[in-house]
């Protein structure tokens, strides 16, 4: 058992690990799992429960299930391959050809993004920013830790000075974007938008200038695009040595900040340095709890079936009161959207609109209780 | 009734076994003369009748609900503050990239309703039908596949049990204690028993390629939520699951089918799988980069942060249920829950100081790899004793927790995953429970 585990540093049988590899593989060399390094911990310094003896750690299997050719399921059509392998990596796998300027980046962004990530990226809403300023600056926060000084700046963790890879960015718009109705973006739109990533965040690409309004993104260009802090991250998860190098990281306890110890020589008595003390909540702590906390076995009181302030609260309010949208019982803000008729509003309210408003907010309650609510936003009451 | 049937119990066991019988006799014995003593304590004398004995309770006397009714069950209404919290902290506005966190201070054993397991999703919980369910198996696999739900479930079942936590469990207090409640504090994760296939079983069939390094685990959801997988764990304890403790998994774990990687980061069990592609080279999703890096000291953030690491909590008493009521020398359990991402729990210490003394804890139940593991410390209370409860949890690949100044000289305070220093109870002179830590303030010196 110890030689296997020596020699695999997968818990899969010797035969099913040479079976899962008998196609294509002429020579353990050419796996990733076989490690150079002899080890029973896992890639993540975990311990390996091999299979052995019809055993798996405390649990028995059927190791006969797991030898053995099933064949379920069907090959994909190449149609189907196609609508779904949509992924986008850093080397331009998976991007498409397309372009798209940061000025319509910039208009798209006011119509279908400001209302989350604010005002040029600055965030709000409990959404994340995209952009503090010039990522350059920025990346050299990276080193600003609070653990001596509480009341220092922080790190700024945005798309310019923090992520390693612009496909990222244009990946994730595309399959998660604008988030109330995803994958409703042309590749040319996630295109601008990303330009308008770049240039908020004052990316510069060799030879180009990002910050012109009628900078165009291309694909060609997105490839040269070289993100501030490339580098800022271990372990290397790139190359054909990459799994190595992070079972190696790893192996590694004060690599994360874990501790081994054999169990009999832990520390029982008198382990505290003097200076520690005790660190209590300050300012009350947070205990916005939503429900509140209480512990009673008691019965529940009786709620309306419909709570609008509720609703309003959980699905409306980010936007409508965070002036993006006119606010529950802001007279002035309704009057000219009721002026076209109580039906036109709650038709745009149940269907949503193209500036923003999702259908029902994003709620699932019926049309009836959702015109209820908006009653509410209308009348504030 | 009862009484007449356990004495036919004695009876028939004597048969068997005259030996227990006299011990049992020596338990009564003692049993009675230990009820004397006690009766004669001011805290057991009773000056009138409990009611609660003494008259008829409503439903004793009126018909129950028809067995038609709650075809399927719902916990008792009696338990409704048994629920998920959330709180705006830790939410987008309109609660969708958001979390539910579990009421580990009413948890029981080591598994969690189904109900009550945490939530978390990037994208809002989706609901997924399960007849246009498709999983698709891809890339660098020598022949690639699409499932529907049915032919997946057609490949041998496992079951295990296991934990899933969010790596940010804890998250919120690297510079100090936010949370007076064992819920926030340590509810970012919860347990089940799972049922699914090993991909190792699929990929029997399948044939993987030799360069193939990486898995891409893609959702259906409208945050399409990916992350890349080491092919290290698809080949040794990685599951495609769709059972949660004897039925389907629910919306928020997923419906119909996610990833589970036992011990990992919850975010890495991607929920309402979709697609498994295999590559030579990683993805760089957003969830991997953006967020789920933790941040160091020296401006470097560690991507690809796999296991969560051993950790422990003292569950009772918990802020949420303190010791109040507690009369001067009350005997009673402490009961805690000790985990580990990266094997077994082998033991559990419980400090009274905060960490200064530690007394080795029982471990309780089924201790299982990469599972919530049960403690127990019998502990006899002291009216107006301050007491600084805290656990410290070791595994079997040989961590032990940290103290929160040696995590901190390694990671700093910036780094918002994987925290899993000890944490402490302070329970008061009048046995109220307050969330503390113990830690070097105004920073720590290096090499702790």
């Amino acid at each position: 058992m110890f030689k296997l585990n020596n020699k695999l540093i997968i818990s899969a049988s010797v035969a099913a690990f040479a079976a899962l590899f008998a196609v294509g593989c002429n020579g353990t060399d050419a796996t990733p799992n076989s490690a150079s390094s002899v080890s029973t911990a896992d890639i993540a310094g975990g311990v390996i429960y091999p299979i052995s003896n019809g055993m798996t750690g405390p649990y028995a299997v059927n190791s006969e299930a797991l030898s053995m050719k099933l064949n379920h399921g069907r090959v994909p059509t190449a149609g189907e391959l196609k609508a779904w392998d949509k992924d986008v990596m850093p080397d331009g796998t998976g991007l498409p050809e397309g372009e798209g300027s940061v000025e319509d980046g910039e208009a798209l962004y006011e119509a279908k993004c400001v209302s989350c990530h604010g005002d040029f990226g600055s965030g709000g809403g409990g959404y994340p920013s995209l952009s503090k300023g010039n990522a350059y600056e920025l990346q050299e926060t990276l080193v600003n830790n609070r653990m001596n000084d509480p009341e220092a700046d922080g790190p700024v963790r945005v798309f310019g000075s923090y992520w390693p890879k612009v496909s990222t960015m244009w990946w994730y718009i595309k399959d998660g974007m604008p988030h109330p109705k995803s994958k409703t973006l042309t590749d040319d739109e996630v295109y601008a938008l990303t330009a308008y990533m770049l240039n908020i965040n004052e990316i510069e690409i060799e030879g180009e200038d990002v910050s012109d309004d009628e900078f165009v993104l291309t694909r060609e260009l997105m490839l040269k695009v070289k993100m501030p802090n490339e580098n800022g991250f271990e372990p290397n998860i790139d190359g054909p040595n990459a799994l190595n190098d992070v079972r190696a990281y790893y192996a590694n306890p004060t690599n994360f900040g874990a501790i081994k110890v054999k169990p009999e020589e832990r520390c029982m008595t008198n382990c505290q340095e003097e200076s520690i003390v005790i660190t209590r909540i300050q300012n009350g702590g947070i205990s916005d709890f939503n429900p509140p906390m209480a512990t009673a076995k008691d019965l529940p009181k009786t709620e309306s079936a419909l709570d609008v302030k509720q609703v309003y609260a959980d699905n409306c309010a980010m936007c409508h009161e965070s002036g993006v949208a006119p606010a529950a019982g802001d007279k002035e803000g309704w009057t000219s959207l009721v002026a076209k008729g109580m039906d036109k509003v709650y038709a745009n309210g149940i269907n949503g609109t193209d500036t923003g408003m999702p259908p029902k907010g994003g709620s699932s309650i019926s049309d009836a209780e959702f015109k209820l609510v908006v009653d509410f936003v209308i009348n504030g009451k | 009734m009862d009484n007449k049937l356990s004495q036919k119990d004695l009876i028939s066991k004597s048969v068997d076994n005259e030996n227990e019988i006299s011990s049992r006799r020596d338990f009564f014995k003692r049993t009675a003369a230990l009820s004397v003593t006690a009766l004669a304590g001011t805290s057991l004398m009773a000056s009138e009748d409990d009611k609660a004995i003494t008259h008829h309770v409503p439903w004793g006397q009126v018909w129950g609900d028809p067995v038609t009714k709650n075809l399927y069950g719902m916990p008792s209404a009696y338990e409704h503050n048994n629920t998920r919290r959330n709180t705006k902290l830790l939410a987008s506005g309109n609660y969708r990239a958001s979390i539910a966190v579990t009421p580990i201070h009413e948890s029981e054993g080591i598994i969690t309703p189904n109900g009550l397991f945490f939530s978390r999703s990037h994208g809002g919980v989706a609901h997924v039908d399960p007849s246009q369910f498709r999983l698709m198996i891809h890339g660098l696999v020598e022949k690639e596949i699409v499932l529907t739900l049915d032919q997946l479930k057609r490949y041998p079942r496992v079951t295990r049990t296991h934990f899933i936590e969010c790596p940010a469990n804890g998250g919120q207090e690297w510079r100090g204690p936010q949370f007076n409640s064992l819920q926030f504090a340590k509810g970012f994760m919860s347990s089940a028993s799972w049922t699914g296939v090993y991909i190792k079983t699929i990929l029997e069939d399948l044939g993987i390629k030799p360069e193939a390094q990486w898995m891409l685990a893609e959702g259906s959801d409208n945050s399409e939520m990916g992350r890349t997988i080491p092919i290290d764990k698809v080949l040794d304890d990685a599951m495609i699951v769709w059972g949660q403790n004897g039925e389907a998994l629910r919306p928020e774990q997923g419906y119909p089918v996610r990833l589970l990687l036992p011990g990992w980061e919850g975010n890495l069990c991607v929920k309402w799988l979709k697609r498994l592609e295999f590559a030579a080279e990683p993805w760089y999703c957003k969830e991997e980069t953006s967020k789920y890096t933790a941040l160091k000291p020296g401006g470097k953030a560690v991507q690809h942060f796999y296991a969560n690491e051993v950790n422990s909590t003292v569950v009772s008493p918990s802020p949420e249920k303190p010791w109040t009521d507690l009369e001067d020398g009350t005997v009673i359990e402490i009961e805690g829950l000790a985990w580990s991402g990266m094997g077994t729990i082998t033991g559990v210490d419980l400090s009274f100081d905060g960490g200064r003394n530690y007394k080795k804890a029982s471990l309780k139940g089924l201790v299982l790899p990469k599972s919530w593991t049960r403690w127990s410390y019998m502990h006899t209370y002291r009216k107006g004793e301050q007491l600084l409860l805290t656990s410290r949890a070791m595994d079997d690949a040989g961590y032990i927790q940290p103290t929160i100044d040696q995590e901190v000289a390694v990671m700093g305070v910036e780094s918002v995953y994987h925290r899993n220093a000890v944490e402490t109870w302070e329970v008061t002179k009048t046995g109220e429970v307050n969330h503390v830590q113990m830690r070097t303030p105004g920073g720590i010196k290096k090499n702790v």
